[in-house]
């Protein structure tokens, strides 16, 4: 943290409104530093550098992709029993991570969290970038991807519904549901910035696309108030969303009648984890891009260790989730259930329950060291920990419950492939590669909503001041 | 094109068949150019010409009762080691497309082995022999008969000059009567040659036990339907027994748990075979224990006997004790059975395994005559070969001639001596001294490779012949479809030998019913078998024989590492080796280890431990000084001290499935026959094995591998629930007990279920009877055009049999029970693949089937992990590839049309046979009527020996499988899911001995 006179303000006074932005903080001085980033004539080397692996691994991804339709989905591991395998655990995987962004931009702010605005953009747009991944792996899974079309309910010449009562269909209404309403309201809070971009270009082209993009706005006070109801609206409509998404995921799973799969605990437990796991991949990359692109000084170590109380939170709630289990398996007395939480624990598995177990539920414990909590290299360190943990938490979920479930003559063991591993990887180059371009190209902290937290916008008192508290 | 050139190679017999003189490429000529042209041309509007004329014309009057698009069932015979199974085989469109059993034959009665029903696929196999080949310094150049016969008729002529003192014949052993009427015009013709019957697995021992008993080599016929106690000594009597499906049938219908008195089975073997598996009472025991404990039984059932019976019949010798004899089991089998052998005077019944030796099987021709059985649950015929030299005998005398140049001309029949004949008979190095070998065979293996000519052989399917089933009646067997490349049935090189001329349908209609009319031999071809041709029974009167005295070392319960008893046994899915190309049976699970494509030397779990030898590992084997590396799988069950290891496999020239050394395709599995001498055909006794310690995975559909403490808690837990057994005595004081064994709450459906329809399709299958036998997962897969997918995608568990047949091992390691649960899909009512399928690609039809539509299938596979019973098989690439290319017109002609290829991406399943109920649903409809009971049956069904399954309507409330689904022992497996499965399984009644219960019960 940078001194500050003002920085002995913090949540824990409540008579204070907490700073919120250190170093210089006048109105135009932010706009300077986002916009900076994104009008530099040369991003930083490391920016080549890393779009260079990413944009690789982007292109394994479509390769191994191309050998998956052309040859058929025996590429990968998944076998019988387990005919699910890394495909739906990454799925699950990536839409965990997606649920960040949307639960700090709506969630937060229909809370009145200020402290969410200078993450919020980004978060937002991990969402959308970690929905693509997610929703890339539903749609080649399948084994005839060009028919795939057919999980929507289009009119057609078989005159046919899609099954209404299979939990994959109400997947596909939820997961793009989720895509859709988290790229409007991304977009719609991009568009006062992509003004001040289109404001501020040189060339014409940039002043052409940015204008193009920022639907003629021009800052009036009828905008601002259109503006701030639409994104209040759309905040309302994503909130339920983001409780919604993950449950009508984990019902692929608890409608089913897999032992392991067919609990009811499974929706809230699913949507604590993937909080948990979208503020872990929100730290994992928010740490290294604010010092790769000087943004310190806006997504302050404050906000780092918000996002890790919220990862120390949600964590507990999952380890409280995993004992539940185990109770109810003992205590529902089904011998076929008890068996899958045994098995999970004491099975060939064993390795991943425990290291998940190590990864989701004792690592964050660190957390509840503000040292710890403020050290980025800890924090890191812990994020990657929580990355891995709610990854393996799929994995456990879905291998090892399919491979053992009721009849033990059909028992098997899934190993991945060279291509279910490069597939993965490949999704993390997607990932990257889209988030490097939207740091590139478009203003990676909201510079209007900052603006508002800043001391200068309330010259009456406001974040950062004593005459601040006074104000509701 | 260029003309033989008859002055290159002056050297006699390749005088008209050296190679050809290569055309130099760069040497071109005008003149030459256009030769090859118009060659071309003529050849190329010769080739749309290749078939006779008459043969393909399209039908301008329709022949009686041939309706196009429909099939045709004829019925045929098929011959292995000498012993006819008789067949109806489906023919569409004039191609047989399925082998099924004669519903007709006393013995077979529709039913038939999984190794007969995969014969069809050999006819349609690209490795089955397509053309002749003749090998000239180690090149091989095509050949046709134009150019082999002139030839041959020089050599036949040139050795009819000198009474055919240089020519030799290797053939299968045959019961043929049309072979036999030619062999002895054939030994006129050439009485100097020789004439040697070769087979691996030969049942020599067996009729050296009958001459021993009775004087004369006779058949030994079990009657098991008139048996309350069956002992099975090393036998094998349900699966490797000529007769295994009646015998099977019979033991199905006594093992009735309704009946008053219900068989009872005692086995004493090796490595459970399906006797053992179905045994109320099983002893593992080493091959050559079985002598000892005869010995030992003899002597309890005399003591305990109380009346002098005929000094013919007294024992020979005093009994051996001590050693395994003495051990707490085998005392309490030995007296109680010797008891209940006693009890049940003349209903009992002692049967003897090929490989035991002569004296065990006269013993049981003894004993059976002392018990009153003979006459009464066991009968004889005379063996209608009559005596035959052993045939390693006779195979190793050959290679003696061969050696020493006495041999000018070889001509073997089919057999395949280079890879199959005993390791210290090197047929293959006195191949090498022969001038002239001609190999007819079905497959270019490795003697039709090691020979200087090979010559296709007609399939079974394409050839006339004939042949003896076990009870002695003659079969016939009538082609179905021309050969569909030039080839020759051994009866008809033979005829080309003696130079006859008639057609091969004459000789044997001169053979088999000579004064028949035309209507009588019309009707033996339609029903497969001459009428009233089976012998009458007899019962020869046993005389004294000595024994010889037991071995101190068959004694001995653990023998040491050095002196371990290896069994070399027959493949139950290749045989001997001459399936091995046969992907269908090298992809059915074996029964016992449930494992595919190749096999393994057997370990008891204790002997594994003592010598250090890991499950799916490589060990060395070593018998004198030879040696063979091969996988080790652990079996329970197995008898201490002895390693079986399976014969038929590690070809090196079988084929492309098989493997193909020239071609780079591996071996499958490990060569037995290298360990295998003259004097260790069945067993050698100075085993030693060395563990390696090298991991070798086993392509097995149930795999141990993955089973750990745990894992196997788990399933120890829920098996009383899934496979449901009790013991006879429970059964009758509680014959609704297996029903009530699962307790749930009350099941409540989250909606509302269909009406049921007026025909609810559903099946019964009864544990009680299932003997293991694979022979409903081949039907299924001929029916049902499942694919093969090859050794490594079974390891990946992606295998694709529609039916398959779990195995489970219950009770302690050391005397471990082997139960079988056949499990095809079970077409629940609310089925919970049907409710998760986004694209309802799975939906239930009007009757109840849980249909699968596969062109609306997109393949996400939910259905299958929602799937209970993982029965559903998803296409993880295109399995169907090879035959979809271009030039497999012949492969394809095997499917069955009225099934659905399944392309890759797709969910597919077991439908109930669904092309068999619409099909006899429009057969019912065209007349006017309502199905009956029975009409409709599921391949599984139908080829199943035992009966064990049953499929039927089950709103008919007469119906065979209604009344099953009704019965006290019937129960639904899963049912607390509430999924409400349509087939219903019979829990299996045990029928141990009251008084030896407590040990065995």
């Amino acid at each position: 943290m940078t001194a500050n006179p003002t920085s002995a303000l913090h949540l824990d006074e409540p008579y204070a409104r907490p700073i919120l932005v250190d170093g210089d903080r006048d109105l135009a001085s932010v706009t300077r530093r986002v916009c900076g980033v994104v009008e530099a004539p040369k991003p930083p080397r490391a920016w080549y550098i890393a779009i260079t692996i990413t944009s690789a691994m982007t292109v394994m991804l479509f390769a191994m992709v191309a050998y998956l339709i052309v040859t058929g989905v025996g590429v990968w591991g998944n076998n019988s029993p387990a005919f699910w395998g890394w495909d739906i655990v990454n799925f699950v995987f990536w839409v965990g991570i997606a649920h960040a962004g949307t639960l700090i931009s709506a969630i937060l702010f229909l809370l009145r969290q200020k402290w969410r605005t200078s993450i919020n953009r980004a978060a937002e747009a991990m969402t959308l970038f970690a929905v693509c991944c997610a929703g890339l792996y539903p749609s080649i899974h399948v084994g005839r991807v060009w028919l795939a079309y057919w999980l929507f309910p289009l009119p057609n010449q078989m005159q046919m519904w899609p099954n209404f009562r299979s939990p994959l269909l109400w997947d596909v209404f939820a997961v793009s549901t989720y895509a859709t309403v988290s790229l409007l309201f991304w977009y719609m809070g991009l568009v006062p910035d992509l003004a001040t971009l289109r404001d501020r270009a040189t060339t014409k082209l940039r002043k052409g696309l940015y204008g193009f993009f920022a639907l003629g706005w021009c800052g009036s006070a009828r905008h601002w108030q259109r503006y701030e109801r639409a994104y209040l609206i759309l905040a309302a409509l994503a909130t339920p969303l983001v409780l919604s998404v993950h449950s009508v995921v984990s019902f692929d799973f608890a409608v089913s009648q897999v032992p392991g799969w067919h609990t009811t605990i499974f929706p809230p437990y699913f949507v604590a984890g993937a909080i948990f796991s979208g503020f872990g991949m929100v730290v994992t990359t928010m740490v290294p891009a604010r010092e790769l692109f000087g943004l310190k000084e806006l997504v302050t170590l404050k906000h780092l260790e918000n996002m890790n109380k919220v990862i120390l939170a949600t964590g507990s709630m999952v380890g409280l989730a995993y004992a539940t289990e185990f109770f109810i398996a003992w205590y529902g007395g089904n011998p076929y259930e008890r068996f899958v939480f045994l098995n999970r624990a004491l099975g060939p598995y064993w390795w991943a329950y425990w290291l998940m177990v190590f990864c989701n539920v004792v690592a964050p414990q660190f957390l509840w060291f503000k040292k710890i909590r403020t050290s980025l290299w800890a924090m890191f360190v812990i994020s990657i920990f929580v990355n891995i943990g709610m990854w393996l938490e799929r994995f456990v979920i879905v291998v090892t419950s399919l491979t053992r479930d009721y009849l033990p003559t059909s028992w098997g063991y899934f190993k991945p492939t060279a291509v279910d591993v490069c597939t993965f990887a490949g999704t993390f180059g997607l990932f990257l590669t889209l988030f490097l371009l939207f740091c590139r190209f478009l203003p990676m902290v909201a510079i209007a909503e900052v603006k508002t937290v800043l001391p200068a916008a309330h010259p009456h008192g406001g974040h950062g001041t004593k005459e601040g508290a006074h104000h509701g | 094109m260029s003309p033989l050139n008859q002055n290159e190679h002056p050297d006699g017999a390749h005088a008209h068949f050296g190679p050809r003189p290569k055309d130099d490429a760069s040497g071109f000529s005008r003149r030459r150019m256009l030769q090859v042209m118009g060659a071309s041309l003529a050849l190329a509007s010769a080739s749309s010409c290749r078939w006779e004329a008459e043969e393909i014309l399209p039908f301008q009057k329709r022949p009686e009762g041939r309706i196009p698009g429909s099939t045709r069932r004829f019925a045929t015979a098929l011959e292995c080691g000498g012993f006819a199974s008789s067949l109806l085989v489906t023919s569409y469109d004039g191609r047989p497309i399925k082998i099924e059993g004669n519903p007709l034959h006393a013995l077979d009665r529709g039913a038939c082995s999984a190794r007969s029903q995969a014969a069809v696929l050999d006819l349609y196999d690209p490795d089955h022999s397509r053309g002749l080949v003749q090998k000239f310094e180690s090149v091989a150049y095509p050949r046709t008969w134009k150019e082999f016969d002139p030839f041959f008729a020089g050599v036949l002529a040139a050795q009819r000059a000198k009474g055919g003192a240089g020519l030799r014949v290797v053939a299968e052993p045959s019961s043929s009567a049309t072979l036999a009427a030619l062999r002895t015009r054939f030994a006129a013709a050439f009485p100097q040659a020789k004439w040697v019957a070769w087979e691996a697995i030969s049942r020599t021992s067996e009729l050296a036990g009958a001459r021993l008993a009775f004087g004369k080599p006779v058949r030994t016929l079990p009657r098991v339907e008139a048996a309350r106690t069956l002992v099975a000594l090393d036998c094998d009597l349900f699966g490797e027994h000529p007769a295994a499906l009646a015998n099977a049938r019979a033991f199905a219908k006594r093992h009735d748990p309704s009946l008053p008195d219900v068989l009872r089975v005692w086995a004493a073997e090796c490595t459970p075979t399906s006797v053992g598996a179905v045994a109320d009472h099983r002893l593992a025991l080493r091959v050559e224990q079985v002598l000892p404990l005869m010995l030992a039984l003899e002597q309890r059932v005399h003591a305990k006997l109380g009346v002098k019976v005929d000094a013919a019949l007294q024992p020979s010798s005093p009994a051996p004790s001590g050693g395994f004899l003495a051990a707490a089991d085998v005392a309490s089998f030995l007296d109680h059975l010797a008891d209940e052998l006693l009890q049940h005077r003349g209903e009992s019944l002692l049967v003897v395994g090929r490989r035991q030796p002569a004296a065990v099987h006269a013993l049981a021709h003894r004993l059976n005559a002392v018990l009153g059985n003979a006459g009464r649950t066991v009968v004889y015929v005379d063996e209608p070969e009559g005596d035959r030299p052993e045939p390693a005998t006779a195979l190793a005398e050959l290679v003696r001639e061969m050696d020493g140049g006495a041999v000018e001309c070889l001509v073997v029949l089919g057999t395949n001596p280079v890879y199959d004949a005993p390791a210290d008979v090197d047929f293959r190095r006195a191949l090498r001294k022969v001038p002239l070998s001609i190999h007819l065979g079905d497959y270019r293996h490795e003697t039709g490779r090691a020979c200087t000519w090979h010559l296709p052989r007609a399939h079974m399917l394409e050839s006339w012949g004939d042949a003896v089933s076990w009870d002695g009646a003659r079969c016939t067997t009538q082609p179905l479809i021309d050969p569909i490349f030039p080839r020759r049935t051994p009866l008809e090189l033979t005829a080309q030998m003696i130079g006859e001329v008639a057609t091969a349908r004459d000789l044997v209609r001169a053979a088999v019913s000579p004064n028949a009319s035309d209507a009588e031999w019309q009707r033996t071809l339609h029903d497969g078998f001459v009428a009233n041709s089976a012998p009458a029974t007899s019962v020869p009167v046993v005389a004294r024989f000595d024994v010889p005295g037991v071995q101190p070392r068959a004694l001995e319960v653990e023998p040491a590492n050095g002196k371990l008893e290896l069994v070399l046994a027959p493949d139950p899915r290749v045989y001997d080796g001459r399936s091995a190309n046969n992907s269908w049976l090298q992809e059915t699970p074996d029964s016992l280890t449930k494992m595919t494509w190749g096999n393994a030397a057997f370990f008891a779990p204790a002997t594994a431990k003592a010598l250090g030898v890991k499950d799916a590992t490589l060990v060395k084997l070593k018998v004198g000084a030879r040696e063979l590396e091969c996988a080790a799988c652990v079996v329970p069950g197995q008898a201490t001290g002895a390693v079986t290891l399976y014969l038929g496999y590690g070809r090196t020239a079988a084929g492309v499935v098989g493997g193909l050394e020239e071609e780079s395709v591996e071996t499958v599995g490990f060569d037995a026959y290298r360990l295998r001498t003259a004097a260790t055909l069945e067993t050698a006794l100075d085993l030693t094995v060395e563990a390696t310690g090298r991991a070798y995975p086993l392509a097995r559909t149930t795999d141990p591998a993955v089973e750990d403490a745990i894992g196997e808690k788990g399933r120890e837990e829920r098996l009383h629930e899934l496979l449901r057994e009790t013991t006879l005595a429970h059964h009758v004081a509680n014959p609704h007990g297996e029903a009530h064994e699962g307790h749930h709450p009350a099941l409540e459906s989250l909606w509302e279920h269909a009406e049921p329809g007026a025909v609810r399709w559903g099946m019964a299958i009864d544990l009680n009877s299932c003997i293991g036998c694979n022979a409903c997962a081949v039907a299924c897969q001929a029916e049902n055009n499942v694919p093969v997918v090859g050794r490594e995608q079974v390891m990946r568990g992606r295998e694709m049999a529609w039916i398959r047949i779990d195995r489970y091992f219950t009770g302690s390691e050391d005397a471990p029970k082997v139960r079988f649960q056949p499990l095809t899909c079970q077409h629940c009512e609310s089925a919970p693949c049907e409710q998760v399928c986004p694209v309802a690609a799975t939906t239930h039809s009007a009757e109840g089937l849980n249909d699968m539509v596969y062109n609306r299938c997109i393949g996400t596979r939910y259905c299958a992990n929602n799937c209970p019973f993982k029965v559903r098989r998803f296409n993880f690439f295109n399995y169907h590839k090879q035959v979809d290319a271009a030039g497999s017109e012949v492969q394809r002609m095997l499917y069955n049309p009225e099934v659905t290829i399944r392309h890759r991406g797709v969910m597919e399943k077991c439908t109930f046979c669904v092309q068999r109920i619409q099909a006899a649903k429009i057969r019912a409809k065209n007349e006017g009527r309502t199905l009956a009971d029975g009409e409709v049956v599921s391949a599984c069904a139908q080829t199943c020996p035992t009966e064990a399954i049953v499929f039927g309507d089950l709103a008919d409330p007469k119906s065979r499988v209604a009344r099953l689904h009704g019965e006290g022992r019937a129960y639904k497996m899963l049912a607390e899911l509430n999924i409400r499965p349509r087939t219903a399984y019979l829990a299996k009644v045990n029928n141990p001995n009251p008084a030896s219960s407590q040990h065995d019960g």
